[in-house]
């Protein structure tokens, strides 16, 4: 099995808190692949580890076989980011972005057009394809951060909380394009809270917490007949605090 | 409650600095040049004393009028002096307005600066007290000079906050306060001209107006030291609690006031795009564009920038001592400078969107490329600019044949500029605040790298200037056909030297120009 993205005891700290503790992330080319943990397990630092926005402390990363910190060049051209928080170049439009962003990856200016064009239609941005990124709403933000993501056609897809804050009709039209993307053999790595999104799309999955990976593989193998949320529910050991000794005042009157 | 907001702002201040080295050492920097404006201010103030009462009476009434000016002004313009808090940060909690108000208050009161401003404020005691009534109630008046400070401040970036917060009344604003700054430029220009010959009286004559404003008072009650001086400080006391209650006005207008900048309209699709070429430097080149145009920190600088060389243009003109070519070049050089300058942090603009040009550069060469376009970009606009400015100053010089020198000596002192800010921009990038403020400013604790960067990028222009400026004056004006090479060549080195150390600190540089603010 060919690996898209794989990490060797990938380690980071802030001060003294440790927000990845040797992560050893495997996804094989060709899925879709869930990274789900409870907040602060240390998804996001990872991802930007991956993406060579964040430089780690210790460990290797390759993508498609290439070493991300040792050769940039390789694998920036390969990937493509749409990360958490969401600042775009806000004073341009969303058309101007796209063509910024693919011409900055040194694609002929007709060709940027073209395909930015259809990615408009696609997304469903058409209308507002004039309007300040600066004035989007959350879902139009994701939607045209995922246009720029894929404009340059990116082996691998790495993509943060994509489906937070957007609303199910811009979430339809995210899920549709990813799923033609990967079927396509390309690959989509993406962080989520929600279980069900992950059980329903992924047929990768891989648990964090704590900063370390728990467990791994096809979503089958991980769910083991329980449903993907009870099978989180235990391997982040997290279950029975909702319903314990304490809190006794809360909603007493 | 006092307590907990002090505690809050030394815990931010605290807590920005934390685990890097150059942020520690510009917070350093700024510690020991706030001692020194302390120790110096008080010491100069003091030596009023000398004079004659009148004199003092005078100065101090124009030091504390000053004092009082710099506050309202210098946390909307300089670099990140005013790192108070957010008020809407605080409207969730429980706090009652004159709790919120009397904290807030407290935490702006906390700091170096602060500090360094009351104690040169103190000066006034030394420098005015006549007897021992006058230091009794100098003891009163200068913590009321202070606490003036502190609530005119406080109640100009409240009232404009609500407008600071939107985006269209930040555009407009900006240009709003170039205005105030050229305002405050008047008077000078005034006697520039030479209308008055005698500049000591018009000094005097200023120094007995502002008797009169509050801060005047203060002054007026330490020289005073009798009843009259108490009737003073009973006046400067309402006024400062009139501000106070105008500040919880506006404090309490603002924290419920809805953010109504969301409403934008379409942008035109370029028509120049023909004009640029296709590729990444003509990408970088059409962006950096857009970005002068739209955002309003670009706007504030190119405005400011204008302006700056309109005052030069005009106060230069009726100075003594500057004769025939430094006239003519004077403007010109400053205008070049401010305009450089501005490029000492120039990922900061691009701030948390910065990771989208990460992502993309795969080696040192698209980096470079990077720095060429913003430069290139500053250059399509400023060339012309600074062109114009010489032209004038050349034709207002009555002789119109130093325009071309003018010129070349502006656009090479603009590529020394551009050259040093290009690695000041990778070596002290701090972020600028998204909301509070849109003129300049850092995020909290990053004043130090602020200063860093506006002062290294003004030393270093500087200090390569002196190969052009020394020989200009030995071998006359046409030195400056090879002076324009020169200042390419160094926007050249700049971006090669930046482009080199940013490639290899891109994480770092991110995490810089991301801080939240």
């Amino acid at each position: 099995m060919d690996e898209a993205v794989r990490t060797r005891g990938l380690f980071k700290r802030f001060g003294q808190q440790v927000a990845v503790a040797g992560v050893e992330l495997m996804v094989p080319k060709g899925s879709f692949a869930g990274l789900v943990g409870p907040n602060g397990a240390g998804k996001t630092t990872t991802l930007s580890m991956i993406t060579g926005l964040l430089r780690p402390d210790f460990g290797t990363i390759t993508v498609d076989g290439f070493d991300v910190w040792a050769d940039p060049l390789n694998v920036k051209s390969r990937i493509g980011v749409l990360p958490e928080g969401l600042r775009l170049f806000e004073r341009l439009s969303g058309r101007e972005l796209l063509l910024y962003n693919g011409q900055l990856r040194g694609i002929p200016r007709a060709q940027v057009q073209q395909r930015a064009e259809e990615l408009l239609r696609v997304m469903d941005l058409v209308e507002s394809q004039d309007k300040l990124v600066v004035d989007y709403s959350t879902g139009m933000r994701k939607k045209i951060g995922l246009a720029a993501a894929l404009l340059h056609n990116p082996d691998v897809l790495f993509l943060d909380e994509p489906f937070e804050g957007v609303d199910p009709v811009s979430a339809n039209t995210l899920v549709e394009v990813l799923q033609r993307y990967t079927a396509s053999g390309s690959t989509v790595i993406f962080s989520s809270h929600v279980m069900d999104l992950v059980e329903r799309l992924c047929d990768w999955v891989s648990v964090m917490s704590r900063g370390q990976i728990v467990a791994q593989g096809p979503v089958q193998d991980v769910r083991q007949g329980r449903t993907l949320n009870e099978a989180f529910l235990d391997l982040v050991g997290a279950r029975g605090h909702g319903d314990g000794e304490g809190l006794s005042w809360l909603g007493a009157r | 409650m006092v307590g907990t907001f002090v505690r809050l702002k030394l815990r931010l201040i605290a807590g920005s600095l934390r685990g890097d080295l150059i942020r520690q050492l510009g917070f350093g920097f700024s510690i020991f040049a706030a001692v020194v404006c302390a120790l110096f201010g008080f010491l100069l103030f003091s030596l009023t004393r000398l004079g004659s009462a009148e004199l003092a009476l005078q100065i101090g009434s124009s030091v504390f009028t000053l004092a009082v000016l710099s506050w309202m002004i210098v946390p909307l313009l300089a670099f990140g002096l005013d790192e108070t808090l957010d008020p809407s940060r605080l409207a969730l909690f429980p706090l009652t307005t004159r709790q919120l108000a009397t904290g807030m208050f407290a935490a702006s009161a906390t700091g170096a600066w602060p500090i360094a401003s009351l104690v040169a404020l103190f000066g006034g005691v030394v420098g005015l007290a006549r007897g021992i009534g006058g230091v009794l109630l100098g003891l009163v008046a200068v913590p009321l000079v202070f606490a003036l400070c502190l609530v005119a401040s406080r109640l100009v970036t409240t009232a404009l906050s609500g407008a600071l917060r939107s985006r269209r009344g930040r555009d407009m604003l900006a240009v709003a306060v170039v205005f105030v700054v050229l305002l405050t430029q008047l008077p000078n220009l005034i006697i520039n001209q030479g209308l008055p010959s005698d500049s000591l009286a018009v000094f005097r004559s200023t120094g007995d107006a502002l008797r009169w404003t509050p801060p005047g008072l203060a002054a007026h009650a330490i020289a005073d030291g009798g009843l009259v001086g108490v009737l003073d400080l009973l006046i400067l006391a309402a006024v400062v609690v009139l501000l106070g209650w105008l500040w919880i006005v506006a404090l309490r207008a603002a924290l419920v006031r809805p953010d109504a900048s969301n409403q934008g309209g379409s942008v035109r699709r370029s028509r120049r795009g023909g004009l640029i070429p296709d590729g990444k430097l003509g990408a970088i080149l059409a962006k950096e564009l857009k970005y002068a145009r739209r955002e309003p920190r670009g706007r504030v600088a190119w405005f400011s920038a204008v302006a700056v060389s309109g005052v030069m243009l005009f106060s230069l003109r009726g100075s003594e001592g500057m004769s025939g070519f430094g006239l003519v070049v004077g403007p010109a050089v400053i205008a070049a400078i401010v305009i450089g300058v501005q490029s000492s942090n120039t990922f900061g603009i691009d701030g948390r969107s910065l990771w989208m040009n990460a992502v993309a550069f795969g080696t040192e060469r698209d980096l470079r490329t990077d720095f060429a376009g913003r430069q290139l970009a500053n250059f399509v606009i400023s060339g012309p600019l600074l062109a114009v400015v010489s032209v004038a100053a050349a034709v207002l010089a009555g002789n119109a044949g130093w325009a071309v020198p003018a010129t070349l000596l502006a656009w090479c002192v603009l590529g020394l500029a551009m050259g040093t800010g290009s690695v000041l921009s990778v070596i002290s990038p701090y972020t600028y605040p998204e909301r509070m403020n849109a003129f300049s400013g850092a995020a909290p604790g990053q004043g130090g790298q602020a200063f860093v960067a506006g002062f290294g990028a003004l030393l270093g222009a500087g200090l390569l200037a002196l190969p052009v400026v020394i020989p200009t004056l030995f071998f006359g004006p046409w030195v400056s056909g090879i002076a324009v090479l020169y200042g390419a060549a160094v926007a050249w080195g700049g971006r090669r030297i930046a482009s080199r150390i940013g490639f290899r600190r891109m994480p770092e540089l991110l995490a810089a120009v991301s801080r939240p603010t």
